[in-house]
């Protein structure tokens, strides 16, 4: 698969039974639909984060292809009104695209990561500082 | 089967002409078609459906499991390694085909492999094995497409009708034998269409019939008709249809890969015994021999079971072994890791190991001759 | 008049010879058949051989206390290895069957060892080549049973009996301790 972004090709990570797919290039992360709710270990809380995202009013964001289907991905408002986080959807549901830094913004949302443990994960998988740094861009 | 494919093709011809020998002529070119299929498919139908169910050949380093269980069944039936292929397909299910035990193929999908032990495997690849054994891979190459060929002529017939009809309506034509052409028409019409059906139902009977010879093979060389069973039971639980499956390949897979929730196929129209039939019968074995089959199959369908006298004469006791399968305490979803990750190793990806514990898939078009472990920050070659 | 006869005559002893040839060329494919499946059982057995140190090196680092178990393994081993004549090592071999059962029991209380991708990859192996012994050894007999019948029924056995086709022994299995060799369990 090509990062949407920057179309270089991504690689797949994986720590402790969990796949992500990731470009090196942009730090770019993509997960496949279901992945979300794999990484959130229940269907149920991954549904309601995943129906709390809104379709974002303006964004001066680039309009990107989903790497599966190369259909014209929506923009999605996944963070608070006063602090959107701008992630990309697959009209077809393929997964999530979700540039440096943003998906363990939207995991910091309230309580959805109740033990923090994705976070920790993707800390792990990503240096910490790095995934942080792009916060409030 | 031949006999329908031939009554078909005559019925056309004296329908297309008032001579007698037109009958004979339309034989002719029926089996021609018959003939030129037979050809292609001999030749290279392994081929074709293997590429057609989009299997790629693996090796014994992606799965030994895999490989080690083909290679016993291959001992036990004293037949020649076949070669083993995977469909990235997560509906369970598996297939063998090839011209003669000395070309077979057997292809299991990725679903399968994920979900069943290595005793329930085993039964799996014993099925198909003893399709080998009993060259049912030939059989349904030449049937299938026979009945691919009735099937042709009689919608190239009914198409052909349909259309010239509306030309032949303002053409006159002589009255004696005007009518007699008409009525001969008439039978060709009712042969085009009951051809098929025909053909369909003596071809799923004969091939219903393989899949229990096949089960009862499959106990007798694995010796553990229970592993069978349970991965039957498996299978029957999914209710994914299997993407890369269509009719004419359909009756090649251990099970119906066509077969919908909910869907009950009548008998007649099916190409495989029930499963919860097949599964009845491998658990009321006391043995593991063909013998021990079929009075099994006796007891629970109350019919003869369709094993060859001749496998039953010649028959000793086999005894059926305990249980070897390495119970493995892993997860289903690291199930699934290792299956995705044979279909990524099969798709050309090469893996990198970092030490610091991160395991990263490299895709084939990836240029750089390094990467950067994102974790620890350590630059990895990939191999 | 004696022409026709003696023209008959040799016909008939013809199609003699050509039936015994026959009968004897099939005799000789099932007489390599079972010679096959013989071999096939060694093969299976010299993989086993072959397989042991690996596994026990495997094994050492994690299970001290068991030297005991280890070396019964390894002392079979050596013993199988060695054996001459075909009864002694069907003895032999029964016993490391046996040993090898024990030691994979033994495994159980080891999880950091069933852990080991590297000793799981060989027991996998193991696994495997426990099951082709079995399976090849029952292959064996049935060509035995094929064959020695063959050569015990009329006319084949004539034929057999003017070309001294010896009778075949099945590879019978001395005890009950042996006959769970192929389960090679891992523990639920």
């Amino acid at each position: 698969m090509d990062c949407p972004a920057c179309k270089n090709p991504m690689i797949v990570l994986e720590l402790q039974q969990v796949e992500i797919d990731h470009c090196v290039a942009c730090g770019g992360i993509w997960l496949d639909g279901g992945e979300l709710e794999l990484l959130l270990e229940d269907e149920k809380r991954g549904k309601l984060l995943i129906d709390s995202f809104k379709q974002a009013q303006s964004s001066k964001e680039r309009l990107r292809p989903c790497p599966i289907c190369l259909k014209k991905m929506h923009k999605i408002n996944a963070g608070q009104e006063n602090h959107p986080v701008i992630i990309d959807r697959c009209p077809k549901g393929h997964g999530l695209w979700f540039d440096r830094g943003e998906l363990s913004q939207v995991l910091a949302k309230g309580t959805l990561d109740k033990d923090r443990k994705i976070i920790k994960l993707l800390a792990e998988i990503f240096d910490k500082d790095k995934c942080e740094a792009k916060n409030d861009s | 089967m031949a006999v329908v494919l031939g009554t078909l093709g005559w019925v056309i011809g004296m329908a297309a002409s008032p001579d007698p020998m037109a009958g004979v002529f339309g034989l002719v070119i029926a089996l021609i078609v018959w003939m030129i299929l037979a050809m292609v498919s001999f030749t290279g139908g392994d081929a074709i459906l293997l590429a057609s169910s989009k299997a790629v050949p693996v090796t014994k380093d992606m799965h030994p499991q895999l490989f080690n269980v083909v290679e016993e069944m291959a001992i036990a039936a004293q037949l020649p390694v076949p070669k083993v292929y995977v469909i990235n397909d997560p509906a369970p299910n598996a297939f063998a085909t090839g011209r003669s035990p000395q070309s077979a193929s057997i292809a299991v999908t990725a679903g399968l492999l994920g979900r069943l032990n290595r005793d329930e495997l085993q039964g799996v690849i014993g099925h198909e094995m003893s399709h080998i054994l009993h060259r049912d891979i030939l059989f349904v190459t030449v049937a299938g497409v026979m009945l691919g060929a009735i099937t042709l002529i009689a919608e190239v017939f009914l198409r052909g009708m349909f259309y010239s009809s509306m030309g032949r309506r303002y053409s006159s034509r002589g009255k004696g034998s005007g009518q007699a052409q008409a009525i001969m028409l008439l039978i060709a019409i009712v042969a085009a269409i009951l051809a098929p059906i025909m053909a369909t139902l003596l071809y799923f009977a004969l091939s219903r019939k393989r899949e229990y010879l096949a089960d009862a093979g499959s106990a007798r060389l694995t010796r553990y008709p229970e592993g069978l069973a349970c991965a039957l039971e498996k299978i029957s639980q999914n209710t994914v249809p299997l993407s890369v499956a269509n009719k004419v390949t359909a009756p090649m897979y251990i099970v119906n890969p066509l077969q919908k929730e909910g869907m009950k196929l009548s008998d007649l129209t099916s190409t495989h015994p029930p499963i919860s039939e097949r599964i009845k019968i491998l658990r009321s074995m006391s043995g593991a021999s063909f013998i021990d089959y079929s009075d099994a199959f006796k007891k629970t369908t109350k019919l003869t079971a369709p094993i060859p006298s001749s496998a039953l004469t010649a028959e000793k006791p086999v005894s059926v072994r305990g249980s070897s399968s390495p119970q493995t305490s892993a997860t289903a979803k690291s199930q699934q890791r290792s299956i995705g990750d044979i279909m990524f190793k099969t798709n050309g990806f090469s893996f990198v190991n970092c030490s610091c514990g991160l395991k990263m898939k490299i895709p084939p078009n990836f240029t750089a001759s390094q990467v950067k472990c994102p974790r620890c920050g350590q630059v990895l070659p990939i191999s | 008049m004696f022409m026709k006869i003696f023209l008959l005559l040799i016909v008939a002893v013809a199609l003699l010879i050509m039936f015994v040839i026959g009968i004897y060329n099939s005799l000789v494919g099932l007489r390599n058949r079972v010679a096959n499946a013989w071999s096939q059982i060694n093969v299976q057995l010299k993989r086993r051989h072959d397989l042991i140190p690996n596994l026990i090196e495997t094994a050492k680092g994690y299970m001290q206390h068991e030297r005991g178990t280890l070396e019964a393994v390894t002392n079979a081993r050596s013993q199988a290895m060695g054996a001459k004549s075909v009864a002694e090592s069907a003895k032999a071999e029964g016993m490391l069957g046996r040993a090898l059962s024990k030691f994979l029991v033994t495994v159980e209380a080891y999880p950091d060892l069933k852990a080991n991708q590297n000793f799981l990859a060989l027991q996998e192996e193991l696994a495997s080549t426990e099951n082709k012994i079995a399976f090849s050894r029952q292959a064996y007999n049935d060509e035995v049973l094929f064959y020695n019948n063959k050569i015990q029924m009329f006319p084949s056995n004539v034929v057999a009996g003017m070309f001294s086709f010896a009778k075949r022994d099945f590879f019978e299995i001395e005890d009950s301790a042996e006959k769970s060799v192929p389960k090679v369990s891992f523990g639920n």
